[in-house]
């Protein structure tokens, strides 16, 4: 017997999964400043209705050097000039400290967390899969602490089978922590990791810098595979931001053109 | 409306105790000299390591007249080895100057202490000057200036009341208070004051600082943190509440834990901050305690705590809550726990040139004091990666190649740009890669998780080098660009350990999967790495 929408839903409440219901998040006033968290680049804040939401998980994922680390620092940074302070759970010990520096971001309100991924793990791959786990214990007392403006969770070169053997309860548990916080949370990643719990997910992937087009305008189907060089110079990144879920807002399937400098 | 009768409020009498220079060192000491006055009163003052006054108003009472008061107090001295001068009067200004100046007893009857300081010399008012000079500098911490322009005025007054032919007390007290501080200014009448034996303050008695100690002795040993937890928290809340009381948090947290073995083990943490939370006192213990635990069951617990002034902090509506000293400390022992001391922290620019150099040091838990932000601001900012070799490659070249160094559109007005980033490879990954004409063509590599490939686009090569002096080139594959020991949580600013040379030839390419690698050959080796992921 099929069961209907609404049998379902209030099963899931029963169940205090009603989370992974599409319209259980909370609305986000966008007049309320302090229910975002901006990244300082208008176009993408522009798209986002102001900037990454509060109190919920969001998600920046895309494929090597698509500029998650660029956003994510300029994010960090703009977080830091406004005073809050910011957690960055590195599992892979992969920050570069230059790039942040260069970012702008003020190292006096940043906690590093450096996780123990073994590179080269070799057989032993189980190794890596308890330092993930390592690293969301150590993102887990970071949001239970409270009070941080911006906490970062940073698998981007993680395997994804690494990630994907994380239990699914993670992801509804941190939701639960973070939600109703002052605290922006920002997973960063190869692929989707926080499903039906994320609030907000980024996608980024390369893409190509037309001076014909807008900037905003750029579709989905622009997409390139080439980083800027010059005569003798890497230039920077073209990125394109693609806006692939936001359960709190309207605008959904948006895109954003931005382009990185070296 | 009259004063408050006689009867009821005691004359106010004083004591002074001196202890003269002498050449055994060790006839007596201040511990002596407070010690005899804990014996007659709980309120003295401790003027020098020499010199002690007591307030003995309503001693009359039980011991008698003054002259009694004052030979219990030579006879107290006596029976601990001290030779010591006491006088007693009605001002404490008095005894000071009196116990300094004669041997033995001496009691003045109150209101008679003028006539009995006249007789004395003026020098006496010189070693009132270097006290006092002491408890400014100290005050000051070593604003000198100040000292040095009282130093200046106090010489000076002297030194005139001389010219003038003033030898003693007694005529410096008589002169006309006008005229004298017509001509030597208003801390003349303040010398004056002194030379009758007027008090200029009253009595500030040394308050001894508490002990804040517990213990609990246990019926049945205790050989897990769990029941210990409870043990603690008992201990603890009286000692928060008491500490709460005298306004007074936690500076060191010591757990001395008395184990069936009749051994000791003790603890001390060191608090980054003032804090009396239960909880976080306790949560500190037990995570130290895990990290180093008891080699057997513990039979008594103890905990000392060493006070220091509490933490006054004024939040204000307009700016963001931060987390609190007692949840960032305690975060951050937890972190410690999990991760390891040297794992977490604040990442520290270096002053050298090798790439990807860093060093930690400790993350500060209080927050409050600090300054205010400032927005992001491009000239604030420092050089991207790109930049110094764009500085480099010199104006020419920045000519050639077009800067489009904006987001787009531009967020802010004085918004940076959106630079670049890097992904650092801690050990860079060992990689084959095809050379022609001088450039990489194809870039793979064994690991698991880099593709590889043909290079669409490359840059370089940027040569770079370092640390010759230190030792063996060609490590730079294997050398950590970190400091490979780090102290656990250096408090002050790291120092960057002495590590292996560098010689290296650095590309930035970009291969036919779309990904953009940092590689470099060892020019020692011939050997290629990765270095770092551009993203």
């Amino acid at each position: 017997m099929a069961l209907a929408r609404a049998d379902l839903e209030s099963l899931l409440r029963a169940r205090q999964l009603d989370r992974t219901l599409t319209t259980a998040l909370p609305s986000i006033d966008p007049r309320d400043e302090h229910a975002l968290a901006p990244s300082e680049i208008s176009a993408l804040d522009a798209r986002l209705g102001g900037g990454f939401p509060r109190g919920q998980i969001s998600e920046l994922i895309g494929p090597r050097s698509s500029g998650r680390t660029s956003l994510l620092l300029r994010m960090m940074a703009a977080a830091t000039a406004r005073g809050e302070l910011v957690a960055l759970v590195d599992a892979l010990d992969m920050l570069d400290v230059e790039s942040a520096a260069a970012a702008g971001i003020d190292f006096e309100r940043l906690l590093w967390i450096r996780g123990h991924v073994v590179t080269n793990s070799g057989l032993c791959r189980e190794l890596n899969q308890r330092a993930i786990e390592q690293a969301i214990r150590a993102f887990t007392l970071v949001l239970q602490a409270g009070n941080f403006g911006l906490v970062v969770f940073d698998v981007a070169e993680a395997p994804a089978d690494a990630v994907r053997r994380l239990p699914f309860t993670t992801w509804l548990r941190l939701q639960r922590m973070v939600e109703g916080s002052q605290t922006a949370c920002v997973l960063v990643g190869g692929e989707a990791m926080a499903r039906s719990s994320a609030g907000l997910t980024l996608q980024l992937g390369l893409g190509v810098r037309s001076s014909g087009l807008g900037a905003q305008g750029l579709g989905p189907r622009a997409q390139g595979s080439e980083l800027r060089f010059s005569e003798r110079l890497f230039d920077g990144i073209d990125v394109h931001a693609r806006i692939v879920r936001a359960r709190a807002r309207e605008q959904e399937d948006a895109c954003v053109a931005l382009s990185t400098s070296a | 409306m009259s004063s408050m009768p006689s009867a009821l409020s005691p004359q106010p009498l004083y004591a002074c105790l001196y202890r003269p220079p002498s050449s055994d060192a060790a006839a007596g000491s201040i511990i002596t000299l407070i010690a005899i006055a804990q014996e007659f009163s709980p309120r003295y003052e401790r003027h020098r390591d020499d010199l002690v006054s007591v307030d003995v108003s309503g001693l009359t009472r039980l011991l008698g007249p003054a002259r009694t008061i004052g030979e219990e107090m030579r006879r107290e001295a006596a029976a601990r080895g001290m030779r010591a001068n006491v006088a007693v009067a009605g001002t404490r200004m008095a005894t000071l100057l009196l116990a300094q100046a004669r041997p033995g007893l001496t009691v003045i009857e109150p209101g008679q202490e003028a006539a009995a300081l006249a007789p004395l010399s003026l020098a006496l008012l010189g070693k009132l000057e270097e006290r006092k000079l002491e408890e400014r500098s100290e005050k000051l911490e070593g604003k000198l200036q100040s000292s040095d322009f009282q130093l200046q005025t106090s010489d000076f007054i002297l030194q005139t009341s001389k010219r003038w032919g003033l030898k003693t007390l007694g005529e410096l007290a008589a002169l006309p208070a006008a005229d004298l501080v017509s001509r030597l200014g208003r801390s003349a009448r303040t010398w004056q004051a002194i030379a009758r034996g007027e008090d200029l303050q009253p009595l500030v008695p040394m308050v001894e600082e508490e002990r804040f100690e517990a213990s609990l002795d246990l019926e049945w040993p205790i050989a897990e943190l769990e029941p210990l937890s409870f043990v603690l928290t008992r201990l603890l809340e009286p000692l928060s509440t008491r500490l709460e009381r005298r306004d007074r948090g936690a500076a060191v947290l010591h757990v001395l834990l008395r184990l069936v073995t009749r051994e000791t083990c003790a603890r001390r943490l060191e608090l980054p901050t003032p804090m009396r939370d239960v909880r976080a006192l306790r949560t500190l213990a037990l995570l130290d305690l895990e990290a180093h635990p008891a080699e057997a069951a513990i039979d008594r617990v103890t905990i000392v705590i060493d006070p220091t002034p509490g933490r006054v902090v004024q939040h204000t509506l307009y700016t963001r809550t931060q987390p609190t000293p007692e949840q960032l400390s305690t975060l951050l022992a937890r972190l410690g726990a999990l991760m390891g001391a040297d794992r977490y922290g604040v990442p520290v620019s270096v002053d050298t040139d090798r790439p990807g150099a860093f060093a930690m040091a400790a993350f500060a838990t209080d927050h409050e004091g600090r300054n205010q932000p400032s927005r992001l601001r491009s000239s604030e900012t420092p050089p991207s990666f790109g930049e110094a070799r764009q500085s480099a490659e010199g104006a020419a070249a920045a000519a050639l190649s077009p800067q489009p160094l904006t987001i787009s559109p531009q967020p802010f007005e004085n918004a940076p740009p959106l630079v670049s980033a890097l992904r650092r490879c801690r050990q860079p990954v060992p990689a084959r890669v095809m050379v022609a004409d001088g450039r990489p063509v194809r870039v793979t590599t064994d690991r698991r998780g880099f593709t590889g490939g043909a290079v669409t686009r490359c840059a370089g090569p940027w040569r770079t080098s370092g640390n010759w002096w230190a030792g063996e080139a060609g490590q730079a594959g294997q050398a950590g660009r970190e400091s490979p020991v780090q102290p656990p949580i250096p408090p002050l600013q790291p120092v960057l350990p002495v590590l292996p040379s560098w010689d290296r030839d650095e590309w930035d390419v970009s291969l036919g999967d779309g990904a953009g690698y940092r590689v470099f050959r060892d020019r020692a080796t011939d050997r290629w790495f990765i270095d770092a992921i551009v993203d």
